[in-house]
């Protein structure tokens, strides 16, 4: 059963350890509902001992065609489908998509509702990099900083109610703005106070229970090394690419709403504890993102203008002319696109969705190769995957 | 670089493998021969100057119906009808399949988009999976959901959906399935209650599973 052209040379089965006795490798199938694959991811693992020889990715779990739902309804309509691709920062999801809308149709967002956009997105971007750091630590065996990781979240959850009225799934762009002003003078009062706690303490709380933390690092430095090369020819983007050494962001190189205003900085993997590009990079410049997404929400509140925050009616359809264009930005997890066609209508005639996760996962085929069982979980903890946004 | 100039680099290198630039519009595109894209793959990759290392998007396409004049009259896609049946058409799809490929470079900070059109009769090219190791999943995702061939692929099957589907559901004559394996996928099924309310049992004991009717 085993291919004996396939065998590596790191494990047992190919050694002939005790004459006459043969070893196999074993199939073994991790997920769908293991708890460290992130959802349902299932992997076919052949494994030789602790040792993974193969890693097959099986997808298609959550799978709702969102593509073909995107040809019958239209643009506006389409905008909450986009909360569920990655149900963890839904905000980024609505940004992505409404900027690839806003391309074609050529409308001038208010500046306030593009202020409003990069408030409530980097909210997003910040819950959804402390569900990241929770949920990789309770992989590494660290409870409790899921429990401080969450009561952060918790916060910005509750900010982003009180202005878009829901909790997880928000519904808030559309084309041509937000859909609701800032509900109070407080809220943005609220936000500053939120991402002055943040800066100030938590990330420093973080960095104590477990960046910095012995067992933490000794588990994840020099583990999954995807180098650079890789990294561009698998698609890698976001985190995952910056965890590589590469400076590369949209919201700096490839600018789009009011991102070019604001003054931050791109972290990258820089090897402190290992190589660059291991886990432990591509974890540390996540919780470095945290920070600097804090200083633009500080600097989008602050230079906030006033005005309207929607520039088409909310119940005005959107009608689009005729026109292709492919549109990206930088959603939590990397580079989220939308390649849309339209042909003139209300509905588009085609709209691709380029998935971060799915773009950065499927390296697991090359690096997943060779590494023990519990590094393999440590290497999707690291890459920071959504199966909502893999599957669509 | 523009990716006029690009354009004309493969016009060099190519000639009639180059089969036009659309520049108007709110994206310029290159539209390539099929049996000539894996190689102007690797000439956009490895060239000095284009150095296109990453593979943005891959997006597999069917312009089945579509509306040339811009006026919004495509071709409506099926779906379920208001009794909760699969509409259906007598109209046969006719239009070509296709391929975009958005580029990008990060040495050189450009940008490059070309477009490829196969017949639907023969919906067959060959990969750029050696060039771009994630065109791997796009591939396949295209050849699942769109029905598109790519020669040269070293592992194309299936990737969203099970091997088992029938059809490929983001072209345009796709009809939906009335089942999917045992589970009717049809509105009227739905409506009926499949847990209907039991009556509480007055001596206590666990209340009966619904029978079959």
């Amino acid at each position: 059963m085993a291919n004996q052209e396939t065998k590596m040379n790191s494990g047992w089965a190919d050694q002939d350890h005790v004459p006459g006795i043969k070893s196999e490798l074993m199939e073994l199938n991790m997920g769908p509902q293991h708890p460290a694959t992130h959802g349902v991811l299932r992997l076919l693992l052949e494994t030789d001992g602790e040792i993974v020889h193969k890693c097959t990715p099986v997808l298609g779990y959550l799978h709702r065609c969102a593509e073909k739902i995107a040809e019958g309804i239209n643009y506006k309509q389409f905008v909450l489908y986009t909360d569920r691709f990655d149900y963890l920062a839904p905000v980024c999801c609505n940004h992505a998509y409404v900027t690839a809308v806003e391309k074609l149709m050529d409308v001038e967002v208010p500046e306030r509702a593009e202020h409003l956009r990069v408030i409530t997105a980097e909210l997003s971007r910040i819950a959804s990099h402390l569900i990241a750091l929770a949920t990789f630590g309770l992989d590494m065996g660290a409870w409790t900083p899921l429990l401080y990781c969450f009561r952060e979240r918790e916060a910005i959850l509750d900010l982003l109610e009180r202005i878009a009225g829901g909790r997880m799934l928000y519904n808030f762009f559309v084309p041509g703005g937000v859909r609701y002003d800032v509900p109070d003078e407080k809220w943005t009062a609220d936000v500053l106070e939120f991402v002055t706690m943040l800066e100030t303490k938590k990330v420093k709380d973080y960095n104590q229970l477990l960046s910095y933390n012995k067992i933490f690092i000794e588990r994840l430095a020099d583990v999954g090394v995807i180098s650079q090369q890789d990294a561009f020819d698998y698609g890698s983007t976001g985190p995952v690419l910056r965890g590589s050494g590469v400076s590369f962001d949209c919201r700096k190189d490839d600018p789009y709403s009011v991102y070019p205003k604001f003054d931050f900085e791109v972290p990258v993997g820089r090897g402190e504890m290992g190589t660059v590009g291991d886990c432990w990079d591509r974890y540390m410049v996540r919780v470095r993102e945290i920070e600097q997404s804090c200083r633009i929400i500080r600097q989008a509140v602050d230079t906030m203008p006033g005005g309207e925050v929607h520039a088409i009616g909310l119940t005005k359809p959107v009608k689009l002319p005729a026109g292709a264009a492919y549109s990206r930005t930088e959603s939590s997890k990397g580079e989220l696109g939308h390649y849309i066609i339209s042909d003139g209508g209300q509905m588009p005639f085609r709209n691709k969705v380029r998935s971060p996760s799915f773009c950065n996962l499927q390296i697991i085929e090359k690096i997943g190769v060779g590494q023990m069982v519990s590094d393999l979980v440590a290497f999707i903890g690291s890459l920071d995957i959504v199966l909502g946004e893999i599957d669509r | 670089m523009e990716q006029k100039a690009i354009y004309e680099k493969l016009v060099e290198k190519f000639g009639e493998g180059a089969l036009g630039f659309l520049e108007e519009g709110p994206e310029p595109v290159a539209d390539i021969a099929p049996q000539k894209i894996a190689e102007a793959a690797l000439y956009l990759r490895d060239e000095a100057g284009l150095e296109f290392d990453q593979l943005m998007c891959l997006s597999g396409l069917d312009w089945d119906g579509f509306d040339e004049n811009g006026k919004g009259k495509s071709v409506a896609i099926l779906g379920y009808d208001v009794g909760g049946q699969p509409e259906t058409s007598d109209r046969v799809g006719e239009g070509d399949l296709g391929v975009a490929y958005h580029l990008y470079s990060h040495g050189q900070r450009h940008k490059f988009t070309m477009r490829v059109r196969v017949p639907r009769t023969a919906p067959t090219l060959p990969s750029v999976a050696g060039v771009w190791s994630t065109a791997g999943w796009h591939e396949r995702e295209a050849y699942d959901l769109v029905g598109i061939t790519f020669e040269g692929h070293p592992d194309l099957r299936r990737i969203l959906l099970e091997e088992e589907w029938e059809g490929h559901p983001l072209r345009k004559d796709y009809v939906m399935p009335d089942r999917w394996g045992q589970v009717p996928l049809d509105g009227k099924n739905l409506a009926k209650n499949p847990f209907p309310a039991t009556e509480p049992d007055p001596s206590g004991s666990a209340p009966a599973a619904p029978t079959e009717d």
